[in-house]
């Protein structure tokens, strides 16, 4: 279904890219003709109104397409000078950010609407040829489905291609995802969207593994292809597939290595910063390339590639000097960035458990006393009466009271555990262990961490506790508690069936708890299980 | 029956005050925090201390701590921890020196007056009264293959009883069966148990305590 709503977000791209391209070059053109004419301001402020209307529009389109995150667009600052308003208008980001994006809704929209349009036309034509390719018509006054070098124009030719055109379907199929992740990142950085929702914009790491193997697909595909034609025509001869094996080789390649460096980042230092990393693996695939034509057209002979080759690398050793030399910033953005939005999540995450609090407490507690109240209302009014009907409240009350209790002890434990507190993760943990139906074996190592952390790893084994019990119909869960110098490692394994959501409401309570503490959670819950959820908390003591 | 009483909630300490001596015990003092409660008891020396876990000044377990202390300088003085919450750990810890005496109660059995006050003489007398909970939690626990399964329904509820410090003649009243039928089903237990006849009542809490507390095997 999403890939219906993605598509359909490409295809009003190509009308409305040409509006807003055409909206944004009148409007610059009318800026700069009346520039110093008092009547700018009018235009700008006109040109202003227009863009946020537009940003609007296409905030409810992505919102509702894309299912990119809501939230406000920026607004711009008040001001009553008639010149001033032209100068709020230019700095405002939103005009800025919102044009940024109407422009790439036309320069990126459109290509990408094409690639679709085409891989899925074509994809079915090619896919359906066995059907029709008789009936097709070529210049020559051939019949058949011209490749250019071969012409498809027998039934078994025609079977033959047509899993090409599924491929090609399958694969318009799949690029809608990480397309709609690439627009859902934009809109929600150039549109505006709550720092909370930062966790659901942007490409994930499947999503560029998925686009990575996509690619590679249709590179092998292609090749493959091509390289049978030149089996099937020309055996033997030159072998000219090669020249679309190299290319579209370093373009995959060096889509290869990109993707590689932003799913794991540790493959390349990060002091070194992320466009170095780029910077340098392409430049040296070039070179890898370069030489590889060298290797094809003129082996043995003067070899060129040395210059391309210096040339990239001075290039590189200066990129490199510049990184050294300069002050680590982005690191440091980075770190704001991660921490804004910990602490969003910290306070969501807090806010979100009080409300449950609130209710369990009106609810439970608070309705029982209701009840007990009344009971012992109405023993009091019998008492001189009916003394036995006044003893049987009696006994509903003390029943009610008992049940208060009990409620209101567990929503204590649910908050923070008295045993935590007094004794430490071991007896809290072997609480837990005691208190749960099935086999639970706990080993806590070490001494005791700093509170904050103690709690998190506390809270994190129950959770993982309650829905292997809950969910995953373990017969046996493994806790094992670990205490390092600078950090403390929790991981819970059951042999359940697997498939736990990490999505899930109580495991993303659990990972903004966790990384509010600069943690990390890690749940791998394959279907089939084991499910193991683990979490790292660093310990500053 | 001579008591001293450590709890700081003020509602919960004079309403436990009344019905202590409504019911016939003498309440010698009646303190909010744990140095007070090992003063009182140690100038006081009353038979029992009823305390409550989660005191002043540190409000973890300094009534638990305190209850370790007398059980140091005043090992005559039974004590009864009374927690608005109950956790095995602290049960072990108040059982380790295995001597009776010790209590170990939910604040919620005070509902039952009757229970209540029978506990803490069974305490003051030498004995011992956990709370089902802390048995409950030892009960749950047990694997699948443990000689408990041996163990018929009936069997089950007197063991459980027998844990909680209870004498034969309470867990008769408890279960409506005679005395008599009380004892052949303890001694079928300690058979299929394979569990040593203790004298006291209490050598025996401690006996099947240990018993539930050891990872049994599967047989």
């Amino acid at each position: 279904m999403q890939t219906y709503r993605t598509l359909l977000f490409l295809v009003t791209g190509i009308p409305l890219g040409a509006l807003w391209l055409g909206m944004l070059l009148a409007g610059w053109t009318l800026t700069v003709a009346f520039a110093i004419t008092p009547l700018v301001i009018v235009i700008l402020l006109g040109f202003s109104a227009a863009t946020a209307l537009a940003g609007l529009a296409e905030r409810a389109i992505a919102r509702d397409l894309l299912g990119a995150p809501g939230g406000r667009p920026g607004r711009t600052a008040k001001t009553t000078g008639y010149w001033q308003r032209g100068a709020v208008v230019l700095k405002a980001a939103v005009f800025w950010k919102t044009q940024v994006y109407l422009l790439a809704r036309f320069l990126l929209g459109l290509p990408m609407a094409a690639i679709e349009l085409a891989l899925f036309a074509q994809g079915l034509f090619i896919a359906t040829a066995p059907i029709h390719y008789r009936w097709l018509s070529q210049d020559g006054g051939e019949r058949g489905l011209d490749f250019g070098i071969w012409l498809v124009d027998t039934l078994p030719e025609a079977l033959l291609v047509a899993p090409v055109g599924l491929v090609l379907v399958i694969v318009a199929a799949n690029l809608a995802n990480p397309f709609a992740a690439l627009w859902r990142g934009l809109s929600y950085a150039l549109l505006g969207g709550t720092m909370t929702d930062v966790d659901t914009a942007g490409p994930s790491a499947a999503d560029l593994r998925r686009a990575l193997a996509i690619h590679a697909t249709v590179y092998g595909v292609l090749n493959g292809f091509l390289v049978l034609i030149w089996a099937l025509t020309t055996p033997g001869g030159y072998f000219w597939p090669i020249w679309t094996l190299l290319p579209l080789g370093l373009i995959l390649a060096a889509h290869a290595w990109v993707t590689l460096l932003l799913v794991r980042p540790s493959v390349w230092p990060a002091r070194l910063g992320r466009p170095l990393g780029i910077h340098a693996g392409i430049s040296t695939l070039i070179v890898i390339f370069l030489t590889a034509i060298w290797a094809v057209t003129t082996p043995g002979e003067y070899f060129w590639p040395i210059w391309p080759a210096l040339g990239l690398g001075i290039v590189v050793v200066l990129h490199l000097i510049i990184v050294l030399m300069t002050p680590d910033r982005s690191a440091m953005e980075n770190r704001i960035e991660e921490l804004t939005s910990t602490r969003a999540g910290a306070v969501d995450a807090q806010d979100a458990e009080l409300r449950r609090i609130e209710r369990d407490l009106h609810d439970g507690a608070q309705a029982r006393l209701v009840a007990l109240g009344m009971s012992l209302g109405m023993a009091e009014q019998r008492l001189d009466a009916d003394p036995d009907a006044a003893r049987q409240l009696l006994v509903e009350a003390k029943l009610g009271a008992r049940e208060a209790l009990e409620e209101l002890r567990d929503l204590a434990r649910g908050i923070h555990p008295p045993v935590l507190a007094d004794r430490g993760l071991g007896a809290a943990v072997a609480a837990l262990a005691a208190r749960s139906p099935i086999e639970v074996s706990v080993s806590v190592v070490g001494e005791r961490p700093p509170a904050a952390v103690e709690s998190a790893a506390y809270f994190v084994t129950a959770e993982a506790l309650a829905n292997a019990t809950k969910h995953a119909n373990a017969q046996h869960v493994e806790i094992r508690i670990l205490r390092r110098t600078d950090r403390l490692s929790v991981e819970v394994r059951d042999d359940g069936p697997g498939g736990a959501d990490p999505s899930g409401a109580g495991l993303t309570g659990l990972r903004r708890r966790v990384e509010a503490l600069d943690g990390r959670l890690i749940v791998n819950s394959p279907s089939g299980g084991p499910t193991v959820i683990q979490a790292e908390l660093p310990c500053v003591s | 029956m001579r008591v001293v009483i450590a709890e700081d909630l003020a509602l919960l300490r004079d309403g436990l005050s009344r019905l202590l001596r409504d019911n016939g015990f003498a309440v010698v003092a009646a303190v909010a925090n744990g140095p007070d409660l090992v003063d009182s008891v140690i100038r006081g020396k009353p038979e029992v201390a009823i305390v409550d876990i989660r005191l002043p000044p540190t409000f973890s377990d300094e009534g638990l701590r305190a209850a370790i202390e007398i059980r140091k300088q005043a090992p005559d003085t039974a004590i009864l921890v009374f927690s608005q919450y109950v956790e095995q750990t602290y049960a072990t810890e108040l059982l380790a020196d295995g001597r009776g005496g010790v209590g170990y109660l939910l604040k919620d059995r005070v509902f039952d007056v009757a229970e209540f006050i029978e506990a803490v003489r069974r305490v003051g007398e030498g004995g011992t009264a956990l709370d089902p909970q802390v048995v409950a939690q030892l009960f749950a626990h047990r694997r699948q293959g443990s000689r408990l399964d041996q163990l018929t329904a009936r069997e089950l509820q007197v063991l459980g009883l027998m844990a909680e410090g209870r004498s034969n003649a309470g867990i008769a009243e408890s279960l409506v069966l005679t005395i008599g039928a009380i004892e052949k089903h303890i001694a079928s237990i300690f058979t299929k148990l394979d569990l040593a006849v203790s004298e006291s009542d209490h050598r025996r809490v401690l006996a099947v305590l240990a018993y539930l507390q050891r990872d049994d095997a599967p047989s």
